[in-house]
């Protein structure tokens, strides 16, 4: 309804996974959402929990052990959804470019909304990401976003969809 | 009239979390959020896609938020204090089940933790139903609030029930129901969009719960019992700041050991 979509922009409850950080951009976020910066004055929680997120906040290369966590989390994130990649190894692999046991970036694995610069990223940076970010959940459509890898399917049981099956794992043969 | 303010009570119950969330920025020292935050959260979740677990689960919540509503209600209506401590034992058991009936370890872990609780503030609740009867002789809240001075002959039970409304608020030292950082909100953790509204609303109608028992303290004054409720809103928000969480064996160590004798020695008092 016409009527709720202003409100998305009002509360971005918000969902930050590690997948294989040196833990410097988390230390930003959680400086970002500490009260010198305060970003709870835009409405956001972060919440830790997938099911009541609405931004995905992602650091790190994704490494091989994360992969399936990462789609896992995504695809048990409600749409509309948005997903911000933080720090320059999220978006392109960083120093860990190019190494055996990472994947260069996540917008390989999950569409990517928003890219955010820097080793690590400033909280200042991650505030106006989740602000523009915010103007791309208000544009989204409730249809059901798919990650581009590990993508099992979406059944229909009854007459409703089930998400049971949406991430698929990794094959023995590729982990590491 | 009674019934417009019955109908409001999750309003009324989300402006005073959206006021207590500005009150604990403030107290930090940050801007912190909109005074209306918690409408627009809700409106937010009615608009996002709903993942159901199965069926029960999801109706258990809106049972829960039906049946403490409830609850509220029959304090707004002015009936046996008694009676709605049990009518909302009814809603924290529909809660807990609801914790119990999915398979996630969290949820499990939860309703564990909610069950703990309950036996922890339960007795308490109780001993401060009896403690007004004593001393007004009558559990209707609508006698309670015609006499006067409960504050002077029960304040060890007055103390005691202010041990117990950071477990009912779920504010620390004694938020371990929730506990965001360990168990993930524990209970609520299955549930999202419209259904989580639900609990989201729970949540309000939990403070009105509590926060009218601390009002009846006031007795016939109204003002009394407004700057009860405003003292000890603005004490408990303080202890969260400034306090971390204690595990579950420690919260109930201390509830028994702290707030239950008290209670008793108050109950003792005013029978010898």
């Amino acid at each position: 309804m016409k009527f709720f979509i202003p409100f998305r922009k009002k509360s971005p409850w918000i969902l930050h996974y590690n997948a294989g950080s040196c833990n410097g951009c988390d230390i930003e976020i959680l400086a970002a959402l500490g009260p010198k910066f305060d970003l709870e004055r835009f409405g956001v929680i972060n919440t830790g929990n997938p099911k009541q997120s609405d931004i995905f906040l992602v650091t790190g290369p994704v490494t091989y052990r994360s992969r399936e966590r990462l789609v896992e989390l995504y695809s048990q994130i409600p749409e509309p959804k948005v997903v911000i990649a933080v720090g320059s190894c999220t978006t392109t692999g960083g120093v860990f470019r190019g190494m055996y046991n990472v994947e260069d970036g996540i917008d390989r694995y999950i569409p990517v909304d928003v890219y955010v610069p820097g080793c690590a990223s400033t909280p200042q940076l991650i505030i106006d990401a989740i602000v523009k970010a915010l103007d791309i959940l208000e544009a989204k459509s409730k249809e059901i976003e798919k990650p581009f890898k590990l993508f099992g399917a979406i059944e229909t049981i009854g007459n409703k969809l089930s998400r049971l099956n949406m991430a698929k794992k990794v094959e023995l043969h590729e982990k590491n | 009239m009674i019934w417009v303010w019955i109908a409001l009570a999750p309003i009324l119950g989300g402006l005073v979390y959206g006021g207590e969330r500005v009150l604990r920025a403030r107290m930090q020292r940050r801007l912190g959020p909109p005074f209306l935050q918690p409408f627009y959260d809700m409106f937010k979740l009615l608009d996002k896609r709903t993942l159901i677990v199965h069926a029960p689960h999801a109706l258990l919540a809106v049972a829960h938020f039906f049946a403490l509503w409830f609850s509220v209600a029959a304090i707004f209506l002015g009936w046996n204090l008694l009676y709605i401590v049990f009518l909302h034992l009814i809603a924290q058991m529909l809660l807990i089940l609801a914790g119990y009936s999915v398979r996630s370890a969290y949820s499990h872990l939860g309703a564990n933790r909610e069950l703990l609780m309950l036996v922890a503030y339960e007795p308490i609740l109780i001993l401060v139903a009896v403690g007004l009867y004593l001393v007004s002789g009558s559990f209707e809240i609508t006698g309670m609030i015609q006499k006067g001075n409960y504050l002077a002959q029960l304040p060890l039970l007055f103390a005691a029930l202010l041990m117990i409304v950071p477990i009912k608020v779920k504010k620390s030292p004694f938020d371990v129901g929730e506990a965001h950082q360990e168990i993930v909100g524990g209970v609520e953790i299955e549930y999202s969009g419209v259904f989580y509204e639900f609990l989201y609303m729970s949540r309000f109608l939990e403070y009105l719960f509590i926060y009218s028992f601390v009002f009846i303290f006031g007795g016939e004054s109204v003002w009394l019992g407004a700057v009860l409720v405003a003292g000890v809103f603005l004490l408990v928000n303080l202890v969260d700041n400034a306090t971390a969480r204690v595990r579950t064996p420690q919260m109930i160590k201390i509830i028994y050991m702290a707030a239950m004798p008290l209670a008793v020695l108050n109950l003792v008092w005013i029978l010898l």
